[in-house]
């Protein structure tokens, strides 16, 4: 098979001086599936960007069927035939499904006028003719993630794209929606088409693909034929040293509950229930997993036990204080929290690191102000700041640099040191090793470790599944606002926490 | 009846500059522009229309200097928002101080005069009266006999509608607000939708602005729009943008611009009858925010 | 620190080159004119303080803006603040004759509390209703202009005068003058103090500087945002009657028709060059009204009307943002480049 894709020495540094992509060459034959593995910041994503046009290189040589090409925008790779679906699914959720198909390349009437007819009748064609399962006329806002995606992939099918790019489309899905996906990419593969695959997670890079190329820190370590290898050489050669898969969690007593969240419901304007009666508890030395596709009442839980929004029913008490009679202070007392969004909700991107590290301290800890807490004492700041930097490894220039001046893994060790040192026994946290290279997801997970022997009780939401199984002494499913199932990690499987992912209670 | 009637035609022509301001800030609004430009685009309509109908002693002259004017903002709009992607709001803020002074430094250079400037020799926009309907009892005076701004502002409330809500225009209009970066991923500019939306409520203000200085009266004066761009702005903000629905916020406001006047005659002072608009502008954004309404990026 | 400076720079070449071109146009001589702009208003004590005193209302009001944009609330109210804070300052200073020493802090009270009050109503207002204090200070405003032009007119206008304006307020009320320079600077100075004192150092400037980068976080962290709203307003709002009230008492010494001006849209947009940085609009402060206090001299020597000044400042401002954004996007692509332009060497 000739080559359809050919990439030459392609360098792409981010201002001001993040090299993302270091001279890669690598090549696409027509009529394969070729995955693209490396770990979060390897630079996968941005090598794929860099062809779509989405993003300009810097130097090196594109070909397309043997023609140098460089695409300024994705209109031009798309009348090319090359389409992308990103990670971030960027869709119209107020409009319905045809109208986000056909925005860009639509039939029209007279005078402009959009031709509604022929537009759904299109839509409802390629539906058929590819076997997805999707209504043209329901509202994106109305279906699943799953659907978002074909969605996605229908957007770029209209358009007769022979070239699909794919960046991590199976982190939204729950482990029954994936071989669902493949056996459909697997389908365009056969009639033709190209895949081209991102993605970390090895075990499904493995079964779907026919080669794989590995990046590591912006450069191709090697192509192989997926057959060929196996998951312990594909991760050695992604991190560059030997990667442990198994689990460092020991045995610890769990001692009395910390956290009990009774009934709790959320029921939005509209009727639909956000949270329906969650009931669970988290004891001591305990940690206690959520897992669930996004957007089944894990914000909802969260913004409950924070403060952020007020529960329509139900109660959430850790040591016995009911936290819904509290101001978010006084819940901080008790709640330390980590954030999957660092700049979001964790951090101010543009303050100082002093000041992103005094927050809430600067309230509970007295050592911080002078005259009751009317002006603050930056020496005692200062001296925290370095202390927390110290016990928690974080790499800064200095503590006036601006925040988003560290790397990701040392912000979020950053926050997570300062969350760390409030003396709470309960902590939340919500997707923390998210966007994380490998050496800072184990620091994370390390940290986790260390909070449970000390007695802490630990509730992690997640979307990793593989995390959960590392990390977690027992895993609760969310499904449309309801606990569907409260399992022990021992004693249970990848799929049937699936099931429960997928289906809810009536997996059981 | 004749009082009815003169409360109904003040009604439209207070109305009128708000709406076709409003409709140009609902475009920007569709596409995702944070745009509060409008009371300086209509301040430099304004005074070039004057500036045009003087010179050429014609009123199409004077339109045509109006939309030129205003466009001329938006390009420098464009130019720091679009290009060099500096805040939408700043500059804002900094383009209707710009017109304020350019208008002004104008005033004293081209026609030598502070605060006002009027003369025989400029031509106004004249009145529309339509044969067979201006007989009609009581509609006729209403409908009929009205400045041709005011038939364009009319017509430019029905193509908005059909524009953004029937075309393929309108779709790609609206993606561009609802989601960006989606649109871009679908072969069309969002960063070009936003400028011809921008262009377009040039085009729409400067027929407001036109209308200020050459429609009901005929002279420029210093800050002549005082405040009208942004009562458009809360126009656009309270109904979500909808052509249809801006039309009948700005025949209220235009009905309590024209309450206020009426008001004078009951002894109460100018000056809080010049105030009517703005607490009626104020009372709607209380029912708006009791309704907690609002959509789109439009951080208030 | 440097990009700052380089902005500023920059924005204010520009601008002096936009302002040359148009004089060039109107057939002016440019350095001529810029010349006897800055000798009138910078060149000397007697100017020099001129400038000084004109630059406190600006900088009052570009104050009001910083603290306020860089905290999170909208507050463009600052006309309006401004006007109330004059009435009620021009009210006391009537009706409550006092001698010097006893006149001149109440009346600065009574500007505080007009303007902390007009503030307010828009506070309550948002916290109340929900209503966005973007919309409702800037309908305020004209609120505010209407009601005091009524009242200068009806209940307290001065039955002699020939246009609408005031009694003149007792001379206890009066600004003194320590030498050439007017005493109203030294209380700008003082208030600047006290608010770069409060917003660097205080905790509540703390909580105010990070709900306005990150409000979520802030609201996380244990911020009361509603208290810190409320405190915002007032004292954003209090900071624009103070400049009301001490441009009654150092200049007209009455409330005439006109008397907030531009000063306090000036105000805002010094604050926006400054990038709500308090020594940044206290520099910008004295630099527009320079240009402002020059403006009015050159006008009778060389003829070019003093209007010029107010469209120099919106190219000012335009070119400063502009070029502060820029700047760094554009430097970081230099950097960027030079390393790629090093990998494929």
């Amino acid at each position: 098979m000739a080559d359809l894709i050919a990439l030459h020495d392609l360098v792409k540094v981010y201002p001001p001086n993040v090299l993302a992509v270091d001279e890669v060459s690598v090549s696409f034959r027509k009529g394969e599936i070729h995955s693209i593995v490396g770990e979060n910041g390897a630079g996968k994503s941005t090598l794929m960007k860099l062809l779509y046009g989405l993003v300009p290189f810097d130097s090196g040589r594109i070909e397309f069927e043997g023609e140098s090409l460089r695409f300024r925008e994705p209109g031009e790779a798309i009348a090319h035939g090359i389409g992308m679906v990103h990670q971030e699914i960027e869709l119209i959720s107020q409009y319905r499904v045809w109208e986000n198909v056909v925005l860009g390349a639509e039939p029209v009437r007279a005078f402009g006028r959009l031709d509604k007819t022929r537009a759904v009748e299109a839509v409802r064609g390629k539906i058929e003719e590819f076997q997805f399962n999707l209504d043209p006329l329901a509202r994106v806002d109305a279906i699943s993630v799953a659907a978002r995606q074909k969605v996605e992939i229908l957007k770029l099918l209209y358009r007769n794209v022979s070239v699909l790019i794919l960046d991590e489309p199976t982190a939204v899905l729950t482990p029954q929606e994936i071989p669902q996906l493949f056996a459909e990419l697997k389908r365009l593969r056969d009639g033709g088409h190209t895949i081209l695959f991102i993605s970390h997670r090895l075990d499904e890079v493995l079964a779907l693909s026919d080669r794989i190329t590995v990046m590591r820190k912006g450069r191709t370590v090697a192509t192989v034929a997926a057959s060929g290898t196996g998951k312990e050489a594909l991760a050695e050669m992604m991190v560059g040293r030997q990667v442990i898969f198994t689990s460092r969690r020991r045995e610890h007593p769990r001692g009395k509950v910390v956290f009990e969240a009774r009934n709790l419901s959320r029921v939005r304007a509209d009727g639909l229930r956000l949270l329906d009666e969650v009931s669970f508890r988290v004891h001591a030395g305990e940690i206690v997993g959520i897992a669930g596709v996004e957007g089944n009442g894990q914000f909802e839980l969260v913004n409950a036990v924070m403060g952020l929004a007020e529960p329509s029913g139900g109660s959430v008490h850790v040591e016995g204080r009911d936290l819904t009679a509290l101001s978010i202070l006084e819940r901080r007392k008790l709640v330390s929290f980590v954030s999957q969004d660092r700049g979001g909700m964790g951090a101010s991107l543009q303050a100082s690191i002093l000041d992103d590290a005094i927050m809430t301290h600067h309230r509970l800890d007295g050592r911080f102000t002078f005259w009751h807490g009317l002006v603050l004492d930056y020496r005692a700041a200062r001296d925290f700041v370095d202390r927390l930097a110290a016990r928690f490894s974080v790499q800064m220039a200095s503590r006036s640099s601006e925040f988003r001046s560290l790397s990701g893994g040392n912000q979020q060790k950053l926050i997570l040191g300062r969350e760390l040192l409030l003396p709470t026994p309960f902590f939340l946290m919500d997707q923390p090793t998210r966007g994380l290279d490998v050496g800072s997801i184990e620091y994370v997970h390390g940290e986790i470790l260390a909070m449970r022997d000390a007695d802490r009780a630990v509730l992690l939401v997640s979307a990793d599944l593989e995390e959960l199984f590392l990390v977690t002494d027992r895993i609760l499913v969310m499904h449309r606002g309801k606990i569907a199932a409260d399992l022990a990690t021992e004693g249970t499987t990848v799929e049937e926490v699936g099931r429960y992912m997928l289906e809810g209670k009536a997996a059981s | 009846m004749n009082v009815l009637i003169g409360l109904i035609t003040g009604m439209i022509s207070g109305a009128t500059p708000i709406l076709l301001a409003a409709l140009g800030g609902a475009l920007t609004f569709y596409a995702g522009v944070f745009n509060i430009a409008m009371e300086g685009m209509m301040l430099m309509a304004a005074f070039f229309a004057v500036l045009g109908s003087f010179l050429f002693h014609s009123w199409l002259a004077g339109l045509a200097f109006a939309i030129l004017g205003s466009l001329a903002l938006a390009a420098i709009f464009i130019f720091f928002s679009v290009k060099l992607k500096t805040d939408e709001f700043v500059t804002g803020i900094a383009l209707n101080l710009f017109a304020l002074g350019t208008t002004t430094y104008l005033l004293r250079q081209i026609f030598k005069v502070k605060g006002v400037f009027t003369s025989k020799a400029i031509v106004p926009v004249p009145a529309i009266h339509i044969p067979y309907v201006e007989n009609i009892p009581f509609l006729g005076p209403i409908v009929s006999g009205r400045n041709l701004i005011v038939y364009l502002a009319a017509l430019a409330t029905i193509a908005c509608t059909y524009l953004v809500f029937r075309t393929r225009y309108g779709l790609r209009l609206r993606a561009a607000g609802y989601n960006a970066a989606s649109l871009d991923s679908s072969g069309v500019l969002a960063s070009r939708i936003r400028t011809q939306s921008l262009l377009a409520c040039a085009v729409l203000c400067g027929l407001g602005g036109a209308f200020l200085s050459l429609g009901y009266v005929t002279l420029f004066a210093e800050n002549m729009t005082a405040g009208r761009g942004w009562i458009s702005l809360a126009a656009v903000i309270l109904v979500d943008g909808h052509p249809v629905g801006i039309a009948i916020i700005s025949l209220l406001f235009g009905f309590f611009d024209g309450l206020g006047l009426f008001l004078q005659n009951y002894r109460v002072a100018p000056q809080f009858t010049a105030m009517v608009p703005y607490i009626a502008t104020l009372a709607a954004l209380y029912v708006y925010a009791r309704r907690g309404r609002g959509r789109r990026g439009m951080k208030l | 620190m440097s990009r700052k400076l380089w902005s500023g720079v920059v924005g204010v070449a520009v601008a002096l080159a936009v302002g040359g071109l148009i004089m060039l146009l109107q057939g002016y001589e440019p350095v001529s004119a810029y010349g006897a702009l800055f000798q009138l208003s910078l060149a000397g004590a007697g100017p020099l303080a001129t400038t000084l005193k004109n630059s406190v209302p600006l900088i009052l009001t570009g104050l009001s803006a910083s603290v306020a944009f860089a905290s999170g609330p909208i507050n463009l109210g600052q006309p309006g603040q401004l006007v109330f804070g004059a009435l009620a300052a021009t009210l006391v200073g009537i009706y409550l004759p006092l001698p010097a020493g006893l006149a001149v802090p109440l009346l600065l009270a009574a500007g505080i509390a007009g303007g902390a009050l007009w503030s307010g109503v828009a506070a309550f207002l948002r916290q109340a209703f929900g209503m966005s204090e973007f919309i409702v200070t800037l309908m305020l405003n004209m609120i505010a202009d209407f009601f005091t032009a009524w009242a200068i007119a009806y209940p307290f206008m001065d039955r002699k005068a020939f246009s609408p304006m005031t009694l003149p307020i007792a001379g206890g009320g009066w600004m003194p003058d320590l030498g050439p320079l007017s005493a109203s600077v030294l209380v700008m100075l003082a208030a600047a103090a006290i608010v770069w004192f409060v917003f660097r150092r205080w905790r509540a400037g703390y909580e105010w500087r990070m709900t306005g980068q990150n409000s979520v976080f802030a609201r996380l962290g244990g911020c009361d945002i509603d208290r810190n709203f409320w405190a915002i307003m007032l004292v954003t709002g209090a900071l624009a009657g103070l400049a009301g009230a001490l441009v009654v008492m150092g200049g007209p010494h009455r409330f005439i028709k006109g008397l907030g001006a531009n000063y306090a849209w000036d105000g805002i947009m010094i604050a926006i060059m400054a990038n709500n940085g308090i020594l940044g609009t206290i520099v910008y402060g004295v630099f527009i009204a320079a240009i402002q206090t020059g403006a009015l001299g050159m006008e009778l020597i060389t003829n070019v009307p003093s209007e010029i000044a107010q469209v120099l400042e919106a190219v000012l401002v335009l070119v400063i943002v502009a070029t502060r954004e820029y700047a760094n996007v554009f430097l970081d692509r230099m950097a960027a480049r030079r390393q790629a332009k090093g990998r494929s060497a």
